[in-house]
């Protein structure tokens, strides 16, 4: 099954599968942490905003992972400029999600590699994943190929 | 019907307390060795014992030989899904416990003691399961919450060097595939060819997926159903399940290969036999449901007390067998058909574990057991007690075959040890209460 998963960049046509992937990903982190409650009716804002980011090719890598016709996963980065820090450049992935039977057979990893890949040519040093800290899934999987904890965000609703 | 259902169990109800208030519990502790007087203590107790327990010392095995351990079971609980009353507590779960004790007494000759614990979350309840492993030759988990249940059980029966069973889960799915093999045989149907449905998804059902799996059946022609429809795992809900349940969520993906979804009667549309473990209300099979499934199908409405569908109803809407869970209709699968056998063959192979293999030999037994099967009669009725023997010889020759057995012997030799102890302890029961 693994032989036959495609990776390419994220286009356009990929928005409605992308955005139900997405929200699939958010209900989960919702599973996880209450206070990530997900919102409804922003179909059109999300479907707006995922236009921009493949677009905005220099901020942004997506890619998406298609067996077929039919998309199995995908993941998403943002180039952020490290002002303060060396390596100057780091991809951020802010959204990485593989449906469930498509899981355990490497799509990630086949995902991941291709955008250390594409960051690669760019010269973009570091990889930063950014996860609720509760799912447990995420945290097992960065930790099982070796990245470490690095920034916390703590949050307060008033 | 339903009136006198309900009559019946408020007399069940009244006489429960009333024997309870009466004999203030269930079992006790008798002795097995005679006693005339204090002097036999010296033997029995110290000075003397103190010998006994250097052997032991110097080799722990010897605990089975020298001891009641291999005779004992812990009926471990956390109290938090009691029959059908739920999370009641480890108190409230002792009356339930003591009468598992005593079905495990008078059916499989075992010594069952009721451990209800008081633990607060699963690692509690493991440090606790392991900490009082030495006199015990096996544990029976009993009405703890799914799916608690389904890590106790598997951390379990990883970490221990004796068998761990539970009983809502394995019996149940034992019995199930007990009865699914006779069904099956009777209509000529073929299990790498039969499409089941197991409509519910508690931890029976779940259990039952994985057996029938270990028995031959294909997984793709088995459809899982659960409160909101048929389980695939396109379904917006699997994705937490991969940590809430990895048990459900693994059968989510690796089963229902024809990828169906939505209501339940679009998987009962061709089915050829039905597990259902729902609600306890007829009508939640519907008749037209029945009436789509393939030819001669077979029903199981486990649903208690009240099954999903009465029989007379799936019968007029062609079912060719139906089993529910109740002793009033034919076909009863009842779980304690299963664990007294299952847990005398364990006991006394000395076994380090049980498997889905032993499992499914165990269940092999139950249905070869029923020497003509017929429509009515596919699983052994629950007074045929040369039934329990049967199975633990089986169990116990499966448990030296795969290599978890202390102790070993032919299936006949087996079939006499368990004999013997069941009917040694049946005439205890007769000088006890004089019968």
């Amino acid at each position: 099954m693994i032989n036959l998963v495609n990776i390419r960049l994220m286009e356009k046509k990929d928005i409605d599968s992308v955005m139900e992937q997405l929200l699939r990903l958010k209900h989960l982190n919702e599973e996880f942490d209450p206070l990530l409650k997900v919102s409804v009716g922003n179909e059109k804002e999300i479907s707006e905003k995922l236009s921009r980011i493949i677009e905005d090719k220099e901020n942004h890598i997506g890619l998406v992972a298609e067996d077929g016709k039919r998309l199995v996963g995908m993941i998403m980065s943002d180039v952020i400029f490290r002002i303060y820090y060396d390596p100057k450049y780091e991809a951020r992935i802010r959204e990485f999600y593989v449906i469930p039977e498509y899981r355990g057979k490497g799509v990630g990893m086949k995902l991941l590699d291709k955008l250390r890949e594409l960051a690669a040519e760019r010269s973009i040093k570091m990889i930063t994943a950014e996860f609720p800290s509760l799912n447990l899934i995420a945290s097992k999987f960065y930790e099982s190929i070796d990245f470490k904890e690095l920034i916390k965000i703590y949050s307060k609703i008033n | 019907m339903i009136m006198k259902d309900s009559e019946r169990t408020e007399y069940f109800d009244r006489n429960a307390i009333e024997i309870s208030k009466k004999y203030k519990g269930k079992i006790q502790t008798l002795p097995k060795v005679p006693i005339k007087g204090m002097e036999d203590f010296s033997s029995l107790y110290t000075p003397g014992i103190a010998a006994v327990s250097k052997k032991i010392e110097a080799d722990k095995e010897l605990a089975y030989e020298l001891t009641g351990k291999w005779n004992s079971v812990a009926i471990l609980t956390d109290g938090t899904r009691v029959l059908g009353i739920g999370n009641v507590g480890p108190d409230a779960a002792i009356p339930v416990m003591e009468g598992k004790a005593l079905l495990f007494n008078y059916l499989g000759g075992v010594n069952a003691i009721p451990i209800p614990l008081i633990v607060k979350d699963n690692d509690e309840f493991i440090a606790a399961a392991k900490a009082i492993q030495p006199y015990f030759g096996g544990y029976n988990l009993e009405d703890i919450q799914s799916p608690r249940c389904f890590f106790l059980l598997e951390s379990l029966q990883k970490s221990m060097e004796i068998p761990v069973w539970h009983d809502d889960q394995l019996g149940t799915a034992s019995i199930i595939l007990a009865g699914a093999i006779n069904a099956l045989k009777l209509v000529n149907k073929k299990k790498e060819e039969a499409k089941i449905v197991f409509n519910g998804a508690g931890a029976a059902n779940i259990a039952a997926i994985y057996l029938f799996e270990a028995a031959g059946f294909k997984k793709e022609n088995i459809v899982a159903i659960d409160s909101k429809g048929i389980i695939e795992p396109s379904r917006a809900d699997i994705d937490a399940l991969m940590f809430k349940n990895p048990w459900k969520y693994k059968i989510a993906l690796e089963t229902n290969g024809e990828r169906l979804n939505g209501d339940p009667a679009n998987a009962f549309k061709g089915a050829d036999l039905v597990v259902s473990a729902s609600v306890s209300i007829p009508g939640t099979i519907k008749n037209e449901w029945v009436k789509s499934m393939n030819r001669d199908p077979t029903i199981f409405a486990l649903a208690n007390p009240l099954p999903e569908i009465w029989p007379e109803e799936a019968k007029k809407s062609g079912a060719r067998i139906v089993a529910t869970g109740r002793g009033d209709f034919p076909n009863q699968i009842n779980n304690s058909m299963v664990f007294p056998g299952v847990f005398r063959g364990v006991l006394d192979a000395r076994s380090k574990g049980v498997n889905f293999q032993i499992m499914v030999a165990a269940s092999q037994a139950i249905a070869d057991f029923v020497e003509n099967p017929s429509e009515d009669h596919i699983v052994p009725s629950m007074e045929d007690f040369e039934l329990f023997p049967r199975v633990a010889s089986v169990v116990a020759r499966k448990c030296v075959e795969s290599g978890l057995a202390r102790k070993s012997d032919s299936t006949e030799g087996f079939y006499r040890t368990a004999s013997d102890i069941i009917s040694k302890n049946r005439n205890i029961y007769n000088k006890l209460f004089d019968m």
